[in-house]
């Protein structure tokens, strides 16, 4: 059998970025690209036109059903065909599949890799550790390596709705146990998808109680941006959404325009950042590492360079 | 009920030595507690305290593990014993042989109700380790746990997952790696602290446990290096509040991102 690259999501936006990636490894060495698809008709057509060459079809999930459910599934369809490389969507849930499964092929996920980098000997990948204080490139050596890719590592392709290809229907294996659900709430929509930001305010520690927000927003209004803040703001002090959170666990962002007041500037929360095109930095304390890492810096205290700022920059409109 | 939480110790970041070869060290790092690993400490000591039984703290990896700082630490925040199995093997493990290691110390521990995780390692954050052990152990294993309650032998669960939230009711036991937003980790009273020294450790070697496979990483490490920073201007803006807003607004229109 030809060699194959796998790719699994259930968000079908990283799926078709999943399957680029795929399909420009693939080139190397003449492999064949497949996506194992649960999901109908519709999600199968989909994966082909953007660039699936064949379909593992593991059939619906009713309302009631896990994602999980379908692990076994896909253990034993991977057991049985052996692909080179299984690249899954770097969701929580993606994250469960790569896991469980891993374990059963006697594997090691390498998870959020970015920089797929092909040589004969196969894929190295860059991960973060440390969060984003250091890089490891990785190489697996198991038969099939398994890896997560997150969203926007890769660009998907124009779709082709009138590709086609071979479609293979796996039976659907029980799972020796099973979650029962109970309730499905849905998070309220995001109030923000800072991902696709042009201008962003990051607030950091240095703002000094919650009702001082009302700055950060003031000066996004002006600029037609949107607020964000650093880990310790939306986890533990809970001021503002998980959504508006940059860093390692969180967002990470690339617009044309990035200014921080009080973000002193750790790698944690950087690494979120650093395809911005333009960092302004404002903070008081002068040794503060974000500073190297910014355009503009501003050593001062943001209570009084922030409101001039608006006032001048409402001046100007 | 009877709960195991596995945690990691790992070098304190603040502590990485960045060489002029952009290689990085870590040879005089602290070693600390994985922060991600103490919410799901505060989950199981939570559990044991709302239900009873016992929290059992498990972890692998070199005898740094044994420095008595490091074991006072990790029972100063609540389990009642600590199982500790160290060997100069795992100083590098890969998440599979880490997680096999836990696998074997978790059956020879005997009874468990609840494995509990936290999110992911801070050093090299796979978020792998929780998902590989419970599907070793055949277990009900599910990640991204916001909530835990207990009741009439089954688990009530929330999970928190990109767009919504997922309530499952899961037979016991299970292993659930829990999210960074859990709970807020309680610190240490004084009278923990010296409770600590007085709890029960159990220290193991490879040798004391029966590890499936050949002790081999599926994951090669081919280079570690401090991340290339784009080269930024570093333009100082200094003056009053008011000449630095005017000389950024400058700058930035100049940029085109006004």
């Amino acid at each position: 059998m030809a060699k194959e690259i796998w790719v699994f999501s259930e968000k079908p936006a990283l799926l078709a970025e999943l399957i680029a990636n795929a399909l420009q490894l693939a080139k190397a060495d003449g492999a064949s690209v497949a996506a194992v698809v649960v999901g109908n008709q519709q999600v199968i057509d989909q994966a082909f036109a953007q660039g699936a060459q064949k379909v593992y079809a593991l059939g619906e999930k009713a309302a009631d059903v896990l994602l999980d459910d379908f692990i076994p599934t896909i253990i034993s369809l991977t057991k049985s065909k052996t692909p080179a490389l299984i690249i899954i969507g770097a969701t929580r849930q993606g994250k469960a599949v790569a896991g469980r499964l891993s374990a059963a092929l006697d594997a090691s996920t390498i998870t959020d890799a970015k920089y797929f980098n092909q040589d004969s000997g196969g894929i190295e990948v860059t991960h973060l550790i440390f969060g984003g204080g250091a890089i490891r490139i990785e190489k697996a050596n198991t038969a099939t390596v398994v890896m997560t890719q997150g969203s926007s590592i890769v660009d998907a392709l124009p779709p082709n709705a009138s590709a086609k290809g071979e479609v293979e229907s796996v039976p659907f294996v029980q799972p020796a146990w099973k979650a029962t659900l109970v309730e499905r709430k849905q998070k309220p929509p995001a109030s923000v998808n800072l991902a696709v930001a042009k201008k962003i305010v990051c607030v950091g520690r240095g703002i000094a109680k919650k009702e001082d927000l009302s700055m950060a927003f003031d000066l996004a209004g002006i600029l037609e941006g949107e607020v964000a803040a650093t880990r310790p703001l939306t986890e533990g002090l809970d001021w503002l959404p998980r959504e508006r959170y940059i860093g390692v666990s969180g967002a990470t962002v690339k617009p044309d325009l990035y200014l921080s007041m009080g973000v002193s500037g750790q790698a944690q929360h950087t690494v979120g950042i650093t395809d911005s095109r333009v960092i302004v930095a404002i903070d008081k304390d002068k040794e503060a590492p974000i500073f190297p890492q910014a355009d503009y810096c501003i050593v001062g205290d943001l209570y009084q360079v922030v409101p001039a700022l608006i006032t001048a920059l409402k001046a100007r409109k | 009920m009877n709960i195991i939480v596995c945690y990691k110790l790992i070098p304190d970041s603040e502590d990485m030595v960045i060489k002029p070869d952009g290689s990085i060290s870590l040879d005089q790092a602290e070693q600390v507690i994985s922060e991600y690993d103490l919410l799901a400490v505060e989950a199981g000591l939570q559990l044991v305290e709302k239900n009873g039984g016992k929290l059992m703290a498990l972890s692998v990896g070199t005898d740094k593990l044994l420095n008595s700082k490091s074991k006072k630490d990790i029972l100063s925040r609540g389990p009642d014993e600590l199982y500790l199995v160290t060997d100069a093997s795992l100083a590098n493990a890969d998440t599979s042989q880490t997680a096999k290691t836990l696998v074997a110390a978790i059956k020879k521990m005997g009874d468990c109700d609840l494995v509990l995780f936290g999110e992911g390692s801070g050093d090299l954050y796979f978020q792998q380790v929780g998902l590989q052990v419970g599907e070793l152990l055949g277990l009900p294993t599910f990640n991204a746990i916001s909530k835990i309650d207990v009741a009439d032998g089954k688990l009530t669960v929330e999970r928190s997952l990109e767009d919504e939230i997922d309530v499952y009711s899961i037979s016991l036991p299970a292993a659930l790696a829990v999210t960074t937003d859990i709970n807020v980790p309680r610190l240490p009273s004084m009278k923990e602290i010296l409770k600590a020294s007085k709890k029960p450790v159990v220290e193991w070697s490879l040798q004391d446990l029966t590890i499936t496979g050949d002790g081999k990483p599926r994951v090669d490490v081919l280079a570690v290096r401090a991340p290339k920073s784009a080269d930024r201007k570093r333009i100082k803006i200094e003056g009053s509040p008011e000449d630095v807003a005017q000389t950024l607004i400058g700058y930035l229109s100049k940029e085109g991102v006004l």
